[in-house]
């Protein structure tokens, strides 16, 4: 019997994980008291040296050292400041009267704000609060269908997931150790396809279904002319000031992703001054719920860490590995079934919980099927997207009930987010049968075939031994350079 | 029962105070964190500015030396927020119900049967978790207050305070789970009504 238990720990790890998750206590603590229970059985039954707990101050200390884990309360911050410093309404009363004389205008105007929105900042909440407090009462004032309108909002809030500066990228690359500049190229042609889709399906309802979307009426376009270009300037220019503050000093190389968030927050408070809406007040009650997610957060880690220090010592990653690689169809079935896998999962856990439990339980296996790891943290990172759209996690809908008038019921909230949704897994397919969407944005490494490798090799020239080959010299018998294996 | 739940308002308060110290690190981090990726790239610029003007360069050199001295310690003084944001924040995220929660089962049932989770989850999971990282981290902390530690990073800080937030984090939320344990009894034992109950997200 013990025997038993001793050779399949792993799997019952596993199940005692989903068990204990279940009940409902805090995550965080559940997954450490998973990690306790079994590794204190496997010490006692001589798996584990008594002192193997030890391991776990360098994992606390590795947590709170990381350097990229800071991005996480500085793009909160910044969200939290931008919701409320009045530049998405400049960008959404300009865009609106812009497009609004076309059918579908004001949706066209909110999906391209949602997109700017994602540019600047890294939190869904911000962008999503942000354009439903200020588009849902205009849109619905001009006719538009309120499911609709409600999905439109919480689908173009959820942009900001993918686009960089995204949170979700930065904590995914820290999980996959890939850096986090390489995440945010990959996910500029995700970014655009799904901007895109979501244009594209306003422009087919507005021909198929005009009465969803109807154009304003004359008498709503106040704005033309010059006005409504100063309008317009007044929402892009500091938008395009802090996209370069964040996202180009990440590109250029000039800032680390954490010192960009941390720009980022100085931009977005030096934009509420001047738009007179810094008080103390919003910037406390900022401080204050950053605090709290950054620590619900780090203790997520903490608790996988103790989880999975403790999985990984009674030989979980082999057995994952052994179940994952043996399935049919090699790279694609994996990224079939891995997909799957994480959709499911996103009804259940949260994305920092798959993103600390499960994905460093796969990356190994995607290393090696030679799958591109930036590929799939973009890829992961389109997938779990869709978990903002839907319940019980769907912070998107969360967040747009919470701002939405009572006369909006959660039905139609639920309902609207449908089309999207499907938008959102039509992307996912995309990025699986088309990879180059992700890498054609990535530095391609030095690509060498045999015939150069060799070559190279055969010029190499070590001081002292003759070149190989050439007779005399200092050219030690036996020495030829032993035959190199390349790919 | 209405000793034991004086204590737990009492251990409210020590979280609280702690949480405020965090809520402050925050904005420190980021404004510190701004000034040294503005500092290192703006410091060049200026110091090429000093080069016309003698008297500004010779100022500005001082600030400059100042600065790049001690650069290291700036750095990691970053990461030393962090750790006193998460760890002396955690107890009072215990406090107001912030830590999430896979709530398949939790939502659905009654609040008596969530108060009975929390108690069961407090007493065997969260308590001994407590436990278990204080008596691992407070040795840690021992030697490097013992040997003094410093950073292996030129002009870095030295290593004993943020080695000390690791296990005073975890006393405050091996207390602050005493506390919620308590708030747990009485409310299955009398009629006391736990203040941040559980909201199931969008019905």
């Amino acid at each position: 019997m013990i025997d038993i238990i001793k050779n399949n720990m792993a799997p019952i790890m596993f199940v005692g994980l989903i068990f204990f998750m279940l009940i409902g206590y805090p995550a965080a603590f559940s997954l450490a008291a998973v990690g306790m229970i079994f590794g204190y059985a496997a010490i006692s039954m001589g798996l584990f040296q008594p002192d193997f707990f030890g391991n776990m101050t360098y994992q606390l200390y590795s947590i709170i050292s990381n350097d990229l884990l800071l991005a996480i309360p500085f793009f909160t911050l910044m969200g939290a400041i931008l919701e409320r410093c009045g530049l998405a309404e400049d960008l959404l009363e300009g865009f609106g009267q812009l497009f609004g004389s076309v059918r579908g205008g004001l949706s066209y105007a909110v999906i391209i704000v949602g997109a700017v929105l994602g540019a600047i900042t890294g939190t869904v909440a911000a962008s999503v609060i942000a354009m439903g407090v200020i588009s849902l009462p205009v849109m619905l004032k001009y006719g538009y269908s309120v499911r609709h309108t409600t999905g439109v909002i919480a689908a173009s809030g959820t942009i900001t997931q993918l686009i960089p500066p995204s949170l979700v990228l930065v904590v995914l690359a820290d999980v996959m150790g890939k850096s986090v500049g390489d995440m945010y190229k990959g996910a500029i042609g995700p970014s655009i396809i799904q901007i895109v889709l979501f244009l594209v399906y306003v422009f087919v309802l507005s021909i198929f279904k005009p009465k969803e979307v109807p154009a304003l009426p004359p008498e709503a376009r106040v704005l033309r002319g010059a006005p409504l270009l100063w309008k317009c300037a007044k929402g892009m220019i500091p938008s395009l000031v802090l996209i370069f503050l964040v996202l180009g000093t990440i590109f250029m190389g000039l800032a680390t992703p954490t010192e960009a968030g941390a720009m980022g927050v100085v931009g977005a408070f030096a934009l509420a001054a001047i738009n007179g809406r810094l008080t103390w007040d919003l910037t406390w009650q900022g401080m204050d719920s950053t605090m709290r997610l950054s620590a619900m957060v780090a203790f997520i880690l903490i608790g996988a860490r103790v989880f999975s220090l403790v999985f990984q010592g009674v030989g979980g990653g082999h057995w994952i590995e052994a179940m994952l690689s043996g399935l049919p169809g090699g790279q694609m079935g994996f990224l079939i079934v891995v997909n799957l896998f994480v959709f499911v999962l996103a009804f259940f856990l949260d994305f920092f919980e798959i993103a600390f439990i499960v994905i460093p339980l796969l990356v190994p296996v995607a290393t090696k099927l030679n799958i591109d790891l930036v590929w799939l943290g973009v890829l992961l990172c389109a997938n779990i997207q869709t978990s903002f759209m839907h319940p019980p996690f769907g912070f998107a809908l969360f967040y747009l009930r919470g701002i939405a008038p009572p006369s909006i019921k959660s039905t139609d909230i639920y309902m609207g987010a449908i089309p999207w949704l499907f938008l959102q897994i039509a992307l996912v397919v995309i990025l699986i049968v088309w990879p180059e969407s992700v890498t054609y944005w990535l530095d391609k490494g030095t690509v060498m075939n045999q015939q150069q490798v060799d070559d190279a090799l055969k010029n190499i020239i070590i001081p002292g031994i003759g070149a190989p080959g050439a007779p005399g010299g200092f050219g030690l018998p036996g020495l030829d350079p032993p035959p190199i294996k390349i790919q | 029962m209405q000793g034991l739940l004086s204590i737990a308002r009492g251990i409210d308060r020590i979280s609280k105070v702690f949480s405020l110290i965090a809520i402050w690190f925050v904005l420190l981090a980021s404004l510190l964190s701004a000034l040294n990726a503005f500092v290192r790239y703006g410091l060049n610029a200026f110091l090429d500015l000093g080069k016309s003007y003698p008297s500004l360069a010779k100022s500005l050199d001082g600030i400059a030396r100042a600065y790049s001295d001690n650069s290291n310690g700036f750095l990691e003084g970053q990461w030393y927020m962090f750790a006193g944001m998460v760890l002396f924040g955690a107890a009072w995220t215990l406090k107001v119900n912030e830590h999430v929660r896979v709530d398949l089962v939790y939502g659905a049932v009654s609040e008596r049967t969530r108060t009975w989770i929390d108690l069961i989850g407090g007493i065997f999971f969260l308590v001994p978790f407590c436990i278990l990282m204080v008596t691992i981290t407070w040795p840690w902390f021992y030697d490097a207050w013992r040997i003094n530690e410093g950073s292996t990073n030129a002009g870095g800080l030295v290593r004993w305070p943020v080695k000390l937030v690791l296990p005073v984090g975890f006393v405050l939320l091996l207390m602050q789970a005493i506390s919620e344990i308590i708030k747990c009894v009485a409310a299955l034992t009398s009629n006391y009504v736990r203040e941040f109950a559980y909201e199931k997200p969008l019905q």
